[in-house]
């Protein structure tokens, strides 16, 4: 009795279901092409870290080649230029926060104390302009304006001193990745923070301006601490890139002389993917192992927020 | 002038700030000048002038170079081509599914909003990806691996799918009450209302599209096909690596003006970017909040 009852209320659910589906069968051809395209192109590569797991062969192809376990990655622990290129990766992404990330705070700040208007939307423009130009574009810039014979070591010259080779020269690539990096997109960076200074509460700066407080107790009272949960929130999105330096940048301005300056992960997987006879599992287990570490920052950045009483990325 | 900041009296900071800022959009800017300044400028005169600021005999010769060489007519011709087979295909994917997403309540929502998430998250590489391409035949050198590996940009899908949802519901609702499908709503109800998100939407693919150089790198080998951003690294990085890393001394300027012709190809190459930005920049803006600040 019992049974045939949750069975039949079990069908009545079903069919319930099904009308509904049914109902909605329009919305599903809507979304139908969208499906295919995200099955295809995304979760299709996406089977393919499973070659992390396998030993590649050319005949097996993804699904073909034969199950080798835990192999791969045991071989990333054994490999030296992994490790140093680990090592490399969070050194410059630790600098990154040190150095960049304040930037665009910085930057959005002194852009909201401009008082002309005109004037506040020209510098957002100029400054966010390196933003829309690809690192292809932005490096070629970069070489001519630095070469030897380059604007600025005109200006070097000029006040006597010898000629600098900024590019190529390992000491100094990694600064030169986050003055560039700075150049490039701390100006679109700032336009978020000035979103969250948009809204805050003109009466909280007319209550202050009564009070006689002036700009660097206006900045550090009301401004920054008003636009914490944005910096908290864009803090925990870096800290999840933490494995990853960035591609495009390093790719375009490295060169042959900074070399090991320049050996990042990213470098790295990409040096295995594409040269000399690669290795694509273990290529994929490289990558694969980036995004879990990349995963588990991010988590953590998140715990953290939370537990210090901000609100984290999820709500 | 008003002061946005409830300050009435005016102090040395609200000259010293903007003056720090106009300096710091001078160091930003002044690097493409200077490029551009020595794509007019003839051979002697760069020699001469190091500090060059204006060229006192302008010339064309080595944008003239740069067309006779053929290579930036030809990555112009297949980025428009790219342009041209993905911005449709984009488009209509996006906004599709968009829309879809954006009605409440059908079984499976939840789930297809995961589905979605984790895209955003992982994704299987380039080597999978390779030889996905390599099984249906795109690589080496289709156009089409280029286009399908990018089609769907999750992130301006989410921008397009809030704007959908910010819509009132009454408008679809007795559309569907006439009798009219969904495909027919979005045709005739959505898109007319939604003209500025699609701008914004096009522009923000336009752009990937105008800059992407990996997946065309890795896709496709034959140089007749490459992108701009490709023929741009091949004259300009490939040859200037060797002068980086070679000693001052030993640099002797090529026979053709070799400094003037990769200048002459940066400017080419982001020559769109830089007539259009001024009138876009609004648009990527507002894209950008709606998208940050829900």
């Amino acid at each position: 009795m019992n049974v045939s009852f949750s069975e039949r209320t079990q069908t009545h659910k079903f069919r319930i279901l099904l009308t509904s589906i049914w109902k909605y069968r329009m919305v599903y051809t809507l979304l139908a092409p969208g499906l295919i395209w995200y099955i295809v192109f995304v979760y299709g590569p996406m089977g393919g870290l499973s070659l992390a797991f396998k030993s590649y062969t050319a005949s097996g192809g993804i699904w073909g080649s034969p199950w080798a376990g835990l192999v791969n990655f045991k071989y990333i622990f054994l490999d030296q230029a992994f490790m140093r290129s680990v090592v490399r990766t969070l050194e410059i992404n630790l600098g990154r926060i040190v150095f960049q990330f304040p930037m665009a705070i910085v930057i959005a700040l002194l852009l909201n104390e401009v008082l002309f208007l005109k004037m506040k939307k020209s510098l957002q423009t100029i400054l966010t302009f390196p933003h829309f130009l690809s690192w292809v574009v932005l490096s070629s810039v970069l070489i001519t304006v630095l070469s030897y014979d380059g604007f600025v070591n005109g200006i070097i010259r000029a006040f006597g001193f010898k000629s600098f080779n900024f590019l190529g020269n390992e000491p100094i690539f990694v600064p030169m990745l986050y003055i560039t990096e700075i150049w490039k997109n701390s100006g679109w960076g700032a336009i978020i923070y000035l979103a969250a200074i948009s809204g805050i509460d003109a009466e909280q700066y007319e209550a202050a301006a009564i009070d006689g407080v002036n700009r660097f107790q206006r900045i550090f009272h009301i401004t920054l601490p008003s636009i914490m949960p944005t910096i908290i929130v864009m803090f925990i999105l870096t800290m999840g890139g933490l494995m990853s330096t960035g591609f495009d940048q390093i790719f375009n301005l490295s060169n042959d002389a900074v070399r090991e300056a320049a050996e990042t992960l990213d470098m790295y997987i990409y040096k295995i993917s594409f040269q000399s006879a690669p290795d694509f599992s273990y290529s994929t287990a490289v990558s694969l192992f980036r995004s879990v570490i990349n995963m588990a920052f991010l988590l953590l950045a998140d715990r953290i927020a939370k537990l210090a009483g901000k609100e984290g990325l999820m709500g | 002038m008003k002061s946005t900041n409830g300050l009435k009296r005016k102090t040395i900071g609200d000259y010293l700030i903007p003056a720090f800022l106009i300096i710091w959009g001078i160091i930003v800017l002044f690097p493409f000048f200077s490029v551009v300044v020595i794509s007019f400028t003839s051979e002697t005169e760069y020699i001469k002038t190091p500090l060059l600021l204006f060229p006192t005999e302008p010339t064309l010769e080595s944008y003239k170079r740069i067309f006779e060489d053929g290579r930036i007519v030809s990555g112009y011709l297949t980025t428009f081509k790219l342009l041209a087979m993905s911005l449709p295909l984009s488009l209509f994917l996006t906004i599709s599914f968009a829309y879809g997403m954006s009605r409440k309540d059908f079984p499976g929502r939840r789930f297809i909003f995961y589905f979605v998430l984790i895209a955003m998250i992982f994704d299987g590489g380039i080597i999978p990806l390779y030889m996905l391409m390599k099984d249906l035949h795109l690589v080496p050198n289709h156009l089409w691996a280029v286009v399908l590996a990018n089609t769907v940009s999750t992130f301006y899908m989410i921008l397009m799918h809030n704007f959908f949802k910010s819509l009132p519901d009454s408008l679809m609702e007795s559309a569907r009450i006439d009798g009219a499908g969904e495909w027919r709503i979005l045709a005739k109800i959505v898109l007319p209302l939604s003209a500025p998100v699609i701008a914004t939407i096009t522009l923000f693919y336009t752009v990937d599209r105008w800059n992407e150089w990996f997946n065309p790198m890795i896709f496709l080998q034959k140089g007749y096909l490459q992108p701009l951003q490709l023929v741009l690294r091949s004259i300009v990085i490939d040859a200037q690596m060797d002068m980086v890393k070679s000693d001052m001394d030993t640099i002797e300027l090529a026979s053709n003006f070799a400094m003037g012709v990769k200048t002459a190809a940066i400017i080419c190459t982001m020559l769109p970017v830089m007539l259009f930005f001024p009138f876009l920049q609004k648009h990527f803006v507002k894209g950008i909040m709606v998208g940050a600040v829900k």
